[in-house]
């Protein structure tokens, strides 16, 4: 099998396992949303401010939750389907970046329904063409995501403390994710170019795509 | 043991040294005496970049050897580095408080993304901490380290990429933008600094082989009997 085979074999495989679990969209969405309610509360009954707080919200929960997704998907691949993909042949980069498609996708749903959620709950008002950046954005920011949840899943693989260790890791290395996001809409708001902000997710994705597959068979032995 | 103790010696005489040079420079006309700070915080922050650029030399080294000595300096590095990185982020908020009128300011790109930096290799040395057997968390830190230095030019430029309450680099290729009295100090606080590192880097890289014999005597009869790793066998 060439190496598209492998990772889109992967990814589908990957993307089977998630509806049939369904802990993104059953467990980890419903509590993104739910964390998502929490802020209004927590602020009475300032609409000016519920309003003006909604997409950096969406952003906030987006990446904190979105690490969350990332790394179930990373969970999913104990010793045993390791193990197999290497008696396989699997390419080690293949398996990362059929991880990554598929998480990417998975990552991407789920922001798609936060970002609705988030327009019903906190009524913002969004600069004039924002779709397109947004969901531009959104796509990126759900790749990168998903690229440093599959190595800090892989790095971590087999610890007790695994889910806040992965996530201590994946936390701050995503700051150009959430600044680069956050800023395209902010640059939309100002009339001010946004290509800058989508250039430091595109260069993020990049450099994190370059260190999976460099790295992967290095990975593959750790994490065994 | 000699060498560390030479060494801690000379860095004890340049440090003393550095700390004259500190005191006998001339304050700044607005900032009064907190100017200071400087002798401490630049050579903190200059030996947490070495310190982490180290980590990353050590990380890939180890990929491609797989020598201990190469995990041992990437560990001992990423130690000091995170406590030097503690004291110029603390010294540098000191500074802000008494120049800016507060401690943390989010118009500061360098000051936010020096913390990211030192919660990254926090992240790190977590991780080293929670992996018990050698060669995997040998493996596994190494391929953090050598992810993980990307934030050093991120750190470095940040004063240059954003709009920021800090200033540009006042020692660069071209020149030196601050008064010669002042930048003497820096210099040899820097290389005083430099020294103590270079010390307690050697005695961390001692302390680390000394674990590793301690750990390799305590180890259990039962431990000699293992299931061969599926790496080891694949090719059968």
């Amino acid at each position: 099998m060439s190496f598209w085979s492998q990772t889109l074999e992967i990814a589908r495989v990957d993307l089977t396992v998630e509806r049939r679990l369904g802990d993104t969209m059953r467990i980890v969405l419903p509590f993104a949303v739910v964390a998502m309610l929490v802020f209004p509360l927590t602020l009475g009954v300032d609409l000016t401010a519920v309003s003006r707080l909604g997409p950096a919200v969406f952003w906030a929960i987006g990446v904190l939750f979105g690490m969350q997704v990332a790394l179930r998907q990373a969970a999913h691949d104990d010793h045993e389907r390791r193990d197999l993909y290497a008696l396989l042949g699997v390419d080690p980069a293949a398996r990362f970046a059929g991880r990554t498609i598929s998480g990417a996708v998975l990552m991407a749903a789920f922001l798609a329904v936060l970002l609705v959620a988030m327009i019903v709950f906190y009524s913002p008002r969004l600069p004039d063409g924002w779709p397109g950046p947004v969901v531009l954005s959104a796509i990126l920011v759900a790749v990168g995501l998903t690229e440093l949840g599959t190595l800090a899943g892989e790095v971590t693989a087999g610890l007790h403390n695994r889910t806040a260790l992965a996530s201590l890791i994946v936390a701050p290395l995503a700051l150009p994710l959430v600044i680069g996001s956050s800023q395209t809409l902010e640059a939309l708001a100002r009339d001010a170019g946004i290509l800058p902000w989508i250039l430091v997710l595109v260069a993020t994705d990049l450099a994190l795509a370059v260190a999976g597959v460099g790295l992967a068979r290095p990975l593959e032995e750790a994490s065994r | 043991m000699t060498r560390v103790k030479v060494l801690l010696a000379i860095a004890s005489v340049a440090m003393a040294v550095g700390l004259w040079f500190a005191l006998t420079a001339p304050a700044d006309t607005l900032q009064g005496d907190f100017t200071r700070i400087i002798n401490i915080h630049a050579p903190s922050m200059w030996l947490a970049f070495l310190a982490f650029g180290l980590t990353a030399l050590g990380s890939a080294m180890w990929l491609i050897r797989k020598q201990s000595r190469w995990d041992r300096l990437a560990q001992a590095s990423a130690e000091l580095g995170v406590m030097f990185t503690a004291i110029g982020l603390f010294t540098g908020m000191v500074w802000g408080q008494a120049v800016w009128g507060r401690a943390w300011d989010w118009g500061d790109a360098r000051l936010a993304t020096t913390a990211v930096m030192f919660f990254v290799y926090l992240g790190y040395l977590a991780l080293r901490g929670a992996t018990l057997d050698p060669t995997v968390r040998a493996q596994r830190s190494a391929i953090l380290g050598v992810i993980a230095v990307v934030q050093v030019p991120l750190v470095y430029f940040s004063v240059n990429l954003f709009r920021t309450l800090h200033q540009t680099q006042s020692i660069r290729l071209d020149g030196i933008t601050m008064p010669r009295e002042m930048s003497i100090a820096i210099l040899v606080n820097v290389v005083a600094f430099t020294i103590l590192y270079a010390a307690l880097m050697l005695a961390r890289i001692d302390l680390a082989k000394a674990e590793e014999r301690v750990a390799a005597e305590s180890a259990l009869a039962g431990d000699a009997v293992k299931p061969p790793r599926l790496s080891e066998v694949k090719d059968v």
